[in-house]
């Protein structure tokens, strides 16, 4: 008797000790947005981070030079105009008068200056370092800040448009320890690390991006961004009013999309491209009449509307829509169109029957969208007598992993897929020319046509980059899937509106309102 | 007694750097590095550049000699800076310790106050319908996986009641994480006690002790429960230990700002010092632990001074 009563005594502690806890859920005021994202910055400043969480934030305080519209052109930021030596060794930014820091000091040519040494600085350790160009010295004339390059940099306008290109305020870095001011939008006001960080609206703020409409300061005064690690607990933060905004998983960003409750936002500026690739070198997939057979299998209409569940868009070229001179209209004409009888015909010619398949390894890794992807694409490539095998890796491992296999001449032939995202068609550069990332570089014509580009402008450097997608495309070096591909989502109640997602999924809340 | 502290405690020493040598060897036969995980698919990650962050973060070292210099710097008290993010480790651990122990603190003390006493009744009450219904319970316990219960309880507690919050690091937020861990470790304790007991019960000295006309909570509190407590202790122990550095899922899935989570998000990223860092201390704190149940041994049961 004595030891039920001590269940039943434990069994009211308990309920005791959850009751006692009970003061009903915290929901935003309307000034306040919170967001849920699954991990945490791991620096706010953008000169020590290629983490796109990370950098997600410090877009928000700190500000570009120039900035980009959705078609990829670029536009005046802090500096309100520039100018482009004829040699294109020598650019000049005029500073716009006026620009408050977050601390009171004013943001100009000198402070532009010392926040670009800083960045190009290799006691930086900049993990973006090589974006910025060959950059050989930096003046301020004025109210102008003065860019020396070593040779021309045709990319470099561009990039300064971008979120690593952020410009912070000399009092950040004035001290050893690192306190992210800039002129942004917002002002930072505490970070727990792997918690939140709280943000407040900047309220001297003036906009220049041509994304945003709202002139000044941000309509929402607070800003908190929580680490919720698990899809499950953000999307219940967000169904319980915790949160307003969260990073859906893709499942869950299909049922809410068809919810008049609640809104998803697909990061459609995202520059990022998702190609399948080859390991060239090794036979036979070194004939590229093999490689067009392979990419004519894949259908990407149905990994786009049955693996990513018509969240993202199919693309026809090697760089992303709305990024400087893609057409994707163009690149239709010389890429290899889905018709799977034509690419087993041409797999048969070639002694490949569905006795006789040809045995590929699939190359991937795990993201979420992309196993489906994975496994239709398996059976596009079985229908032409291509037997692939999956071989799934974690992120830093598959790249590892690649930069071994890219290398190899013989083996077991592989088609694998990969994202890549930027602000600029240059990251063709960074892919394709010698030795390329993960050993991908191709040879002497690619990377003539890759410099060339660097060194060209306007349409010119259009012209080039075409020239260059062309190649790629009618050799089938690469196959353009989607665009985007990652599982860059957003939702938010339907009380939120006004939320966008800009290039290289920059999150903007200067528009954003919340209904009461 | 003082020889056998010193024993245990040299024990522990060496284990510790057994464990850091071993753990530096296979934190890099991994395949991928802090610079691939921090620069895969950024438009500057060319061959040049990861070389160059590789040298700057003396990852172009051999791998013995990157383990060994690590032991040293472990040996000193410092268990470096943090590559993404560039902070202290130690630093970092001791932000979220606090937090980790609260909550393994707080889940052990729900797993006993539940545990014990189902072990209790289940022993006193053998090959009864109590002992059946609390050995099921008890199974049940052990075979629901923690991250199930967890969501299950914030769904009911958080959703539908709306009592408790979701996610975070509060005061509030610990009564969730630390319900399910309670939950979760209490089948265990209870499963523990019983075996303990009713080994105990079954001694020559506890039928003495009845046929002297001892009265049954006597025979059960005075005579049966410190042996039976030997047992019990080295599960809670290792229960502790595990709680201190194993609540990785607990504190995932309820956004509970403590070193599991640190360690889970240095694991992606091949944060080298990081996870040695989270080796080191969950390690030690097992280590630590094991120790003091040697130790709380010797005081609970004299023999094991002598031998």
């Amino acid at each position: 008797m004595s030891h039920l009563i001590s269940r039943k005594r434990m069994t009211l502690l308990l309920a005791a000790a959850a009751i006692g806890t009970v003061t009903g859920t915290a929901i935003a005021a309307a000034a306040d947005l919170s967001v849920a994202r699954s991990v945490d910055a791991d620096s706010l400043d953008a000169y020590k981070t290629s983490n796109t969480q990370s950098l997600q934030i410090t877009n928000l305080i700190f500000d570009t030079l120039l900035t980009m519209d959705k078609d990829g052109s670029v536009h005046p930021g802090l500096a309100s105009a520039w100018t482009m030596s004829d040699d294109g060794k020598t650019y000049s930014f005029t500073i716009r008068d006026n620009v408050k820091c977050h601390d009171g000091s004013s943001f100009d040519a000198a402070a532009a200056k010392a926040s670009l040494d800083r960045a190009i600085d290799p006691a930086t350790v900049n993990p973006s370092l090589s974006a910025w160009g060959p950059i050989s010295g930096t003046a301020v004339e004025g109210t102008d800040l003065k860019v020396t390059l070593s040779e021309p940099y045709g990319p470099f306008t561009s990039f300064l448009t971008s979120i690593q290109a952020s410009f912070m305020c000399p009092s950040s870095f004035a001290s050893a320890e690192f306190k992210p001011v800039g002129t942004g939008p917002f002002k930072l006001v505490d970070w727990v690390r792997n918690d939140k960080i709280e943000l407040e609206a900047n309220a001297d703020y003036k906009n220049f991006s041509p994304l945003i409409e709202n002139p000044g300061k941000p309509h929402i005064d607070k800003l908190t961004f929580k680490v919720i690690p698990e899809a499950v607990a953000r999307m219940a933060a967000l169904r319980s009013g915790e949160a307003d905004l969260v990073e859906p998983s893709l499942e869950e960003a299909t049922d809410l999309k068809d919810d008049e409750a609640y809104k998803v936002y697909a990061a459609e500026l995202s520059g990022q491209q998702v190609i399948a690739a080859f390991t060239w070198k090794i036979k036979p997939l070194d004939k590229p009449e093999i490689r067009k057979a392979i990419g004519m299998a894949m259908n990407r209409d149905a990994y786009a509307s049955i693996a990513f569940e018509g969240l993202v868009n199919t693309a026809n070229c090697p760089v992303a829509p709305n990024l400087f001179s893609t057409d994707e209209a163009l690149c239709a004409t010389w890429g290899v169109s889905y018709d799977q009888a034509a690419a087993k015909a041409i797999m048969e010619e070639n002694g490949y029957t569905a006795e006789n398949p040809l045995k590929v390894k699939l190359l991937v890794h795990k993201l979420p969208g992309w196993d489906q992807m994975h496994q239709i694409m398996q059976q596009d490539l079985a229908a032409i007598n291509v037997q692939a095998d999956i071989e799934t890796r974690e992120v830093a491992a598959f790249f590892d992993y690649m930069s071994t296999v890219n290398e190899k001449s013989d083996g077991e032939p592989a088609v694998w897929t990969m994202g890549m995202s930027g602000v600029d068609p240059d990251y063709l550069y960074f892919l394709w020319k010698r030795p390329g990332f993960v050993n991908m570089g191709l040879n002497e014509t690619v990377d003539t046509m890759l410099e060339e580009q660097r060194k060209l402008s306007g349409d010119a450097r259009a012209d080039k980059i075409h020239e260059i997608e062309k190649y790629l495309m009618e050799n089938a070096y690469a196959v353009p899937l989607l665009s985007p591909g990652w599982g860059w989502l957003m939702a938010s109640t339907s009380k939120v509106d006004g939320f966008k997602m800009g290039f290289m999924v920059s999150l903007l809340f200067n528009d954003v309102t919340v209904a009461e | 007694m003082l020889l056998l502290i010193f024993k245990r405690v040299l024990i522990a020493f060496f284990t510790v750097i057994a464990v850091i040598l071993l753990s530096g060897i296979l934190v890099h036969v991994v395949p991928g590095d802090p610079v691939t995980a921090m620069m895969a698919q950024s438009v500057s990650a060319t061959p040049e550049a990861m070389a160059e962050m590789r040298a700057r973060l003396g990852l172009d070292l051999p791998v013995w000699q990157q383990v060994l210099l690590y032991t040293w710097h472990v040996l000193q008290g410092d268990l470096g800076t943090s590559i993404r993010g560039n902070e202290s480790v130690a630093w970092l651990f001791l932000q979220r310790l606090p937090n980790t122990f609260s909550l393994a603190v707080s889940g052990l003390v729900i797993a006993l106050a539940i545990g014990l006493p189902l072990g209790f009744i289940a022993a006193i009450n053998r090959g009864r319908l109590a002992e059946t219904v609390v050995m099921v319970l008890a199974v049940l316990g052990v075979s629901i996986p923690a991250f199930w219960l967890g969501l299950i309880l914030m769904q009911l507690f958080a959703l539908e009641l709306g009592w408790l919050p979701v996610a975070g690091s509060g005061w509030r937020n610990i009564v969730l994480p630390a319900l399910t861990l309670g939950l979760t470790y209490c089948a265990l304790v209870a499963r523990m006690t019983r075996s303990a007991l009713i080994e105990v019960l079954e001694e020559d000295y506890i039928r003495t002790a009845r046929a002297r006309g001892l009265r049954e909570y006597q025979v059960l509190f005075v005579h049966a429960l410190r042996p039976a407590l030997i047992s019990i202790v080295t599960v809670v122990g290792l229960v502790f230990a595990y709680l201190l550095g194993g609540q990785v899922i607990i504190e995932n899935v309820f956004s509970w700002n403590g070193v599991g989570r640190l360690a889970v998000q240095a694991m992606l990223q091949r944060d080298y010092p990081m996870i040695q860092g989270f080796i080191v201390v969950f390690a030690t704190s097992v280590v630590v632990v094991s120790m003091l149940i040697d130790i709380l041994y010797g005081f609970l049961d004299p023999r094991m001074r002598k031998s």
